[in-house]
């Protein structure tokens, strides 16, 4: 059997949760990927869902942070990257790379 | 410190209900965040807006799986398994069968409602589909006519017959125009050696089937109609004729003396029957032309009225707008045309005395239900009727729904223990409630079974009184069956909504601890919803007894005229010049007291004209008159039993009675003199002069909606119809033999008789059929009105029993016992009837004012209507109270 399957989105998300290293939760993460993906729409409930796959999947664990006197004292759930998530990013990229090798005349762009 | 912008707290209600609560936090927080960060970005109103956006997205299924996923994992109820449900239908069964007279009252009421509900859905959709099947219905419109002339008001759908091109030409707006002319409406068409009398024929232009687009069996209805002599047949038709559909080559023989041959070109499909006219034989406009035709037209008048002109907009045309443009034709078009007949220089001159000609458009699809003109191509239905049949059934399945809350609630008390016991044993109420509904739900879809077996047992009765011809299968096609498949289950829901969450908010400790009491009186919903039964009730017991008061004053009240044994025998100008031997050989026979010979009558479906008379030589719009004249001879007067208030009838021995006139009372009191006998009136063409001879006494010639109009008899020949005054005796063996007498004259013609008191009675067909569906539906009301109060005393007994039998003990008679038993529920009667009499009043006031001629609602139909509730409701609570009041104390006590 091999890794779970890793949707295009639920990869940038886990990526974003990669470089937020420690302050990756739900706004930090979409404000994150609005700015690197041109404002494409990046709704929370998006990435929300996303993460929540992602933690079932176990490439990501959270906990919730403490209260703060910000949004209504509401707490804050952080996201960090688990060492499978890492090494699936690892592969995957691998994957990409070598298929990018693959092509005969790689200059079409 | 300057106030923070707040997302809308709905949106935050909303997310606390959609979410999985352990996620709520979280995400709202970071909602709440992302918003302060727009607010301050794009302002508070904008960032409100992507919040809401914000909150929709966050619709998905992901988090109700999650909330459904974590709720079976961690929560201790089964609500929705498959065995709960399995077992909730299992309970709900051995309470209906435990129950029996309870689940019969419920399930008998339901089912009644809603049988009347979907037969009364299966009408109303009907009614609303008329004349949609057409392609392109939504832009098809008739051009109607609206004149006012000489104190006379005609609206009428018909219009004059070079409307249509000229709108064709002068506005861009129009895209297509038909013209329909109705004629006489039937003609005799020549099969075998017979004639039939056919009444669905017209003539139309060559257009008719760009507007109308029917299926086409075979020829070109691009090209039919174009050339004289053309026919085009439905497939009816053709096969009423020549046993085929394809007729196309064959042709038509019309008219009996002088026939035309029309050569059939085309075959159309049947015209549905949710169209507002049906028309089998459609013959080329172009033979109207023939000046030897019998129908010879002059075209070119745009003061005539006689065609029916239907117009197909352009696209994205609102044709409110372009009716507005109307009057521009009648100025440039018709006006000239009435300067050089009236004497009048402008259309100011015109409209001064009162006069109006104008026009408007009616969409196609309106004309069913909203229009009811002079001329219509067919009978049209009521919006009216849509309104009052929907409201009957809404209210018949509402009281049925009452029953079963008041019944289930009424039952509380002797399912509280059993609430108590299953809520100590860990019940949740979301489980209790799923109980309760899922048995309301049962009871619904048996009551839907049953209610489509009283559907097909009732359906010829319901066909009659709606004029349809529904069969069972109509509801089951594609287009209702999801609305039928889901109206058991919401009267389920709707029924057992509140009983369920009722009973399932009884608390353990006192249910079980003392038994808990339901007294009537206490329950303020049920004793409402008892009396909006019996307002309803009432509201249709009154209906009906007005109704049936108007039309039994409309059968007895005096019309002016004789209308009882007079046979009328339609068709004797296909006689010919014989006619009059033929009447002369009937008035020979044994009771036939006198004979007249004229197709004016006064009922419908006989014909009407009218002309424009002046008082004084020079006509003008002030002195001059539209009256009804009609065309009668010497025995009319006699034969129809008309009295004469001052002046003579026709007589032959005077010669110059031909340019007589007798006219009626209001017509005279118009004229304005004293003593209008003597003096002389001016046809419109100013050659003809009238000598009045005879003054009428007021006569009902039109109906009891209409004012008795101005009218002149003229003396006329005309054979088309003749009618005879029998004697009162024998008046089935006198048809007999004036039948056989006429196959004899008339070989192969059909025989065509009624007599007047029926077509009399026909003109008021649609009240009689109010008349039928308020008592038909006031029967029913009151009885599953009754039914349910049956049910509750029943009920309310069971509860008191001991109660009754203390009072017993300590001397109660039984009429004290009685009283108090039936009393709470007369009060209830009562108010009803304080509730439904004037809303009664109100709307059968309305009703009347169709009626020129009207009873007065009076006080005792509602004091009548209330005893005969109060009496009903007695009757069913008495039956109970007696019973438990003659009951033996010592039973009923004796145990504790």
């Amino acid at each position: 059997m091999g890794r779970s399957y890793l949707g295009e989105f639920e990869e940038l998300v886990l990526l974003t949760v990669a470089v937020l290293e420690g302050t990756a939760y739900g706004v930090t993460i979409a404000t994150e990927l609005k700015q690197r993906m041109n404002n494409r729409l990046i709704s929370l409930s998006g990435v929300h869902i996303a993460l929540y796959r992602l933690e079932e999947k176990g490439f990501v664990v959270s906990e919730l942070g403490g209260a703060t006197s910000e949004r209504g004292g509401r707490r804050k759930r952080f996201f960090r990257i688990t060492a499978l998530g890492k090494r699936t990013l690892a592969e995957m990229r691998q994957v990409r790379n070598e298929l990018w090798d693959a092509i005969p005349n790689p200059s079409f762009s | 410190m300057e106030k923070q912008p707040n997302p809308p707290r709905w949106a935050d209600r909303f997310l606390g209900w959609l979410l999985p609560s352990e996620l709520y936090e979280e995400l709202l927080g970071d909602l709440h965040e992302q918003f302060a960060f727009q607010a301050e970005e794009f302002g508070a109103q904008k960032a409100r807006w992507m919040y809401f956006f914000e909150v929709l997205r966050f619709c998905r299924p992901y988090f109700l799986k999650r909330r459904f996923r974590a709720q079976s994992k961690y929560s201790t109820s089964y609500t929705y398994s498959p065995t709960m449900l399995r077992n909730y239908f299992k309970i709900a069964w051995r309470n209906l069968a435990r129950n029996k007279a309870f689940s019969f009252i419920n399930l008998f009421g339901l089912s009644v409602g809603l049988a009347c509900f979907m037969l009364i859905g299966l009408f109303i959709a009907d009614e609303l589909s008329y004349d949609k099947f057409y392609p392109n219905a939504n832009r098809i419109y008739r051009i109607n006519s609206e004149i006012k002339f000489g104190g006379d008001e005609m609206n009428k759908a018909i219009s004059p017959d070079p409307f249509g091109e000229t709108l064709k030409k002068d506005y861009p707006e129009v895209e297509q125009y038909t013209r329909i002319y109705a004629g006489s409406g039937n003609k005799f068409i020549k099969k075998g050696d017979e004639f039939i009398n056919e009444q669905k024929i017209v003539y139309t232009d060559s257009t008719f089937f760009d507007i109308f687009s029917l299926p086409i069996v075979e020829g070109n209805p691009k090209t039919a109609l174009d050339k004289p002599n053309t026919a085009v047949i439905s497939r009816s038709g053709a096969i009423k004729y020549f046993g085929t559909p394809n007729a196309v080559g064959k042709s038509l023989s019309v008219n009996i003396s002088k026939p035309s041959i029309y050569n059939i070109v085309a075959v159309y499909e049947d015209i549905p029957a949710n169209a507002h006219f049906h028309f089998d034989v459609l013959l080329s406009m172009i033979n109207l032309k023939d000046p030897t035709s019998p129908d010879y037209f002059q075209f070119g008048n745009f003061l005539s009225h006689s065609f029916h002109t239907y117009l197909r907009l352009k696209k994205g045309v609102d044709y409110k707008d372009f009716e507005k443009k109307l009057p521009e034709v009648f100025l440039k078009y018709s006006m000239p045309q009435a300067k050089q007949f009236l004497k009048i220089e402008s259309k100011a001159d015109f409209e001064k005395a009162g006069n109006k000609i104008h026009y408007s458009l009616i969409p196609m699809t309106d004309i069913h239900l909203k229009s009811n003109l002079q001329n219509e191509l067919g009978p049209t239905g009521s919006i009216q009727y849509v309104y009052i049949f929907g409201a009957v059934a809404m209210f018949l399945l509402l009281i049925a729904c009452v029953n079963f809350i008041n019944l289930s609630t009424a039952r509380s008390a002797s399912r509280a223990k059993e609430v108590g016991i299953r809520k100590t044993m860990g019940t949740e109420r979301s489980t209790l409630i799923s109980q309760f509904l899922s048995e309301s739900i049962l009871t619904s879809f048996i009551a839907f079974g049953l209610a489509i077996i009283l559907m097909a047992i009732t359906l010829p009765f319901f066909n009659d009184l709606s004029g349809k011809k529904f069969v069972i299968s109509n509801l089951f096609t594609f287009e209702y069956l999801p609305f039928v498949m889901l109206l058991p289950f919401v009267v389920g829901v709707l029924g057992g909504y509140y009983p369920a969450f009722f009973l399932s908010s009884f608390k353990p400790i006192e249910v079980l601890k003392t038994s808990i009491k339901t007294g009537f009186s206490k329950s303020n919903l049920r004793n409402t919803l008892v009396i909006f039964q019996f307002s309803i009730s009432l509201i249709l017991i009154i209906a009906t007894v007005i109704v049936y008061r108007q039309l039994n004053y409309i059968q007895t009240t005096n019309v002016g005229f004789q209308k009882d044994q007079v046979l009328i025998i339609k068709g004797t100008g296909a006689l010919g010049e014989s006619a009059w031997a033929f009447k002369n050989e009937i008035l020979g026979m044994a009771g036939v007291k006198s004979a007249t010979m004229t197709d004016f009558l006064p009922t419908d479906n006989f014909s009407r004209g009218d002309n424009i008379f002046s008082k004084d030589q020079v006509m003008t719009p002030e002195n001059s008159f539209n009256i009804q004249n009609w065309f009668v001879d010497y025995d009319y007067l006699a034969t129809l039993g008309i009295e004469l208030k001052a002046g003579r009838n026709f007589s032959k021995a005077f010669g110059s009675d031909s340019t007589a006139i007798i006219i009626n009372e209001v017509f005279a009191k118009k004229l304005g003199y004293k003593d209008p006998v003597g003096k002389q009136i001016y046809l419109n063409d100013k050659k003809s002069v009238f000598t009045i001879i005879g003054i009428l006494k007021n006569f009902n010639f039109t109906n009891f909606h209409t004012e008795i109009g101005p009218l002149g008899f003229f003396l006329g020949k005309n054979n088309t119809t003749t009618s005879f005054k029998i004697s009162s005796k024998n008046g089935q063996e006198i048809v007999k033999k004036v039948e056989a007498k006429w196959h004899e004259m008339a070989p192969g013609m059909p025989f065509n008789y009624s007599f007047l008191d029926e077509n009399f009675n026909q003109m008021y067909q649609s009240e009689q059929r109010i008349g039928k569906v308020a008592l038909a539906f006031g029967i029913l009301t009151v009885l599953i009105a009754c039914l349910g109060l049956f049910g509750l005393v029943t009920y309310m007994t069971e509860q008191r029993i001991k109660e009754i039998g203390v009072r017993k003990v300590l001397g109660a008679s039984v009429p004290n016992i009685v009283a108090l038993l039936s009393k709470d529920f007369l009060k209830l009667v009562g108010i009803a009837i304080l509730i439904a009499s004037p809303i009664a009043y109100y709307f059968m006031q309305k009703w009347l004012q169709d009626f020129a001629y009207r009873i007065n609602i009076e006080w005792w139909v509602f004091a009548s209507a209330g005893v005969l509730a109060v009496l009903i409701a007695f009757l069913t609570v008495g039956y109970q109270a007696i019973k438990a009041a003659l009951m033996n104390p010592v039973k009923s006590l004796k145990s504790e």
